[in-house]
């Protein structure tokens, strides 16, 4: 090749500078300096910004409310861990082993909810547990129920379980698929040897899917915890901004509030580096949890 | 090998059907009844919220269209979306190529940095990312939204696209250089035509996400006159609550999904596909 090293370095540069540039001011200083703005004392304005060292941490161990956001974080991540895997799994299985012919209509619709946006659904689904129009309340009554309607999203030990279901709704689709392209990678002589061994269906998917399909479990657990541990609070703000009481808060919404609404910024800033290390570490825990050898028979 | 199938098989099979169905209704009916509500007037939902409507009406179109001013926020989001897609991939395809191509010293450290920020929670930056903004004269502005949607999808877009470029057999970036083709000339002559499926790809996937996006928005713009359809949407909900405007709400989330919908029924294999394997792989 014709090419002198300078014409080389000029086209590298060409390529890599101007897209880290816009990284690093968008992305890589952004997370740096809340980190530094966690010593600070801000609300916003250029000249009253003091640094008070640990107070903002002092506060956060002394504030009454975080326990509570990170209780609801980490039981919204259970909540769906559950919820999705159970259901995705059932859906991925009965998609691919029981030869459906109409599978791949299922397998789009239970899709969509995964490229829908999280303000259509939070308020698709807001409307349906209205208190005095919506379908759950609607059809407890039909039923008979009455006595178990409620302000769903106003009442203080219901709205946290009640964010579950359009969670669940929205995320299923995506992990179902990720198990389904597990399940195809199984050889079909694994089950054909297992049903010569008299194994039954529910025996042939503890012993062969479910062994086989861990990695994509694995996967599938971790980046439900992460997503959720990164974005819960964007249906939070949706469906019910934190309230009622607190009730909803999770870190993340708990952060937006104390920022853009009191502007506390570095309190803020503190409430997001508590997100970012919890994260980390709740991610490095389930790894070290899950590192389960894969199965090769 | 073949046998019969037992009675019990039988029924276990329409069985099966059962919660597939069921959850295809759990799905389906409130995007449908969400499209029907946007035909009712209030009379009609408060009166019978599930049901059909007497007859259709186009009336709460034509309030979001007068009341709330929709026409702008579909418009600044379709400049959102369109601009941060595309500004997606200049940024992107040049990286993704040198870093794939390319082998220079960092280039792996430089992927693993691009590649980590898609694990870290991004929300702890967006407070410094305001008053960033604040200084350049970008805040509460619809042209640095997209900016930083551009950027917050960097990550993801090298990742997806350095994997469909090295798939790419290197003989033909070698003959054309041979010709004479310069480096900038095979990058963009030769690597981008030849990555176009997943440029198309990435760009379906970044192109849904803008246009759904909602948090940044929230935080970043300010003045009604440049919601995008997002916080419009959130604007008219808090509003129903006093006004009850219920049927004008569904009928801003029914423009809001629509081109949601559309694009999944052109693209829905290379959505999926793109979805799932960026999953997996990152």
């Amino acid at each position: 090749m014709v090419q002198s090293k300078k014409q080389k370095y000029t086209f590298l540069a060409f390529c890599l500078i101007p897209t880290f540039i816009m990284f690093s001011i968008f992305t890589l200083y952004p997370l740096f300096s809340g980190l530094y703005y966690s010593f600070f004392e801000w609300s916003g304005s250029s000249q009253d910004k003091t640094f008070i060292g640990f107070d903002n941490y002092i506060e956060l161990f002394n504030d009454d409310i975080i326990p509570q956001t990170i209780y609801h974080d980490y039981f919204l991540v259970a909540a769906k861990v559950v919820g999705i895997m159970v259901l995705a799994l059932f859906f991925a299985v009965a998609l691919t082993q029981l030869k459906i012919k109409e599978a791949p209509f299922y397998r789009i619709v239970f899709f969509f909810p995964n490229i829908m946006s999280v303000v259509v659904i939070g308020i698709l689904w807001a409307f349906i547990y209205n208190p005095s129009m919506g379908l759950v309340n609607s059809g407890l009554e039909a039923i008979g129920l009455e006595s178990w309607t409620r302000a769903w999203l106003g009442d203080e030990d219901w709205a946290l379980p009640s964010l579950i279901l359009p969670s669940v709704w929205a995320g299923i689709g995506l992990f179902m698929l990720m198990l389904m392209g597990g399940i195809a990678n199984v050889s079909k002589s694994y089950y054909e040897a297992a049903e010569i061994d008299g194994a039954n269906e529910w025996q042939q998917f503890w012993k062969v899917t479910l062994p086989l399909v861990w990695p994509q479990i694995k996967i599938s657990i971790l980046y439900i915890v992460i997503t959720t541990l990164n974005g819960s609070f964007i249906i939070v703000q949706v469906m019910t901004g934190g309230g009622p009481n607190n009730s909803t808060h999770v870190m993340g919404s708990y952060l937006y509030q104390q920022a853009f609404q009191q502007y506390n910024f570095g309190y803020g800033a503190t409430i997001g580096v508590m997100i970012l290390i919890l994260s980390l570490f709740t991610v490095m825990i389930l790894q070290f949890l899950m590192r389960r050898e894969r199965v090769e028979y | 090998m073949r046998r019969k199938r037992s009675v019990g098989q039988i029924m276990g099979r329409a069985g099966i059907r059962i919660p597939l169905i069921l959850w295809t209704i759990a799905v389906l009916y409130p995007i449908i009844w969400m499209f029907i509500g946007s035909f009712k007037s209030n009379g009609e939902i408060y009166a019978n919220p599930w049901g059909m409507p007497d007859q259709f009406n186009f009336d709460n179109f034509v309030q979001a269209w007068t009341d709330y001013s929709i026409d702008t926020s579909v418009f600044n989001s379709l400049i959102v979306t369109v601009l941060g897609a595309l500004l997606t991939l200049v940024l992107a395809i040049p990286t993704a190529y040198a870093i794939e191509r390319l082998r220079f010293r960092g280039s792996h450290l430089l992927f693993t940095v691009y590649i980590a920020a898609m694990m870290i929670p991004m929300v702890l930056g967006w407070i410094p990312l305001f008053f960033l903004l604040q200084q350049f004269n970008l805040l509460d502005n619809i042209y640095g939204l997209a900016m930083v949607y551009a950027v917050s999808q960097l990550p993801f877009t090298i990742f997806v696209l350095t994997s469909f470029m090295s798939t790419i057999p290197k003989s033909l970036e070698e003959s054309a250089s041979m010709d004479g083709l310069s480096p900038y000339g095979v990058l963009l002559k030769i690597i981008t035509p030849l990555s176009m499926s997943g440029i198309i790809t990435v760009t379906i996937m970044n192109t849904i996400q803008f246009w759904n996006e909602y948090f940044m928005a929230l935080i970043f713009l300010q003045t009604e006159g440049n919601y995008t359809l997002a916080l419009a949407i959130d604007y008219i909900s808090s509003e129903a609550e006093y006004t009850n405007a219920w049927g004008t709400l569904f009928a801003s989330l029914t423009i809001a999904i629509v081109p949601v919908i559309i694009l999944y029924a052109i693209f829905q294999q290379r959505i999926a596909k793109g979805m799932t394997e960026g999953a997996i792989k990152g």
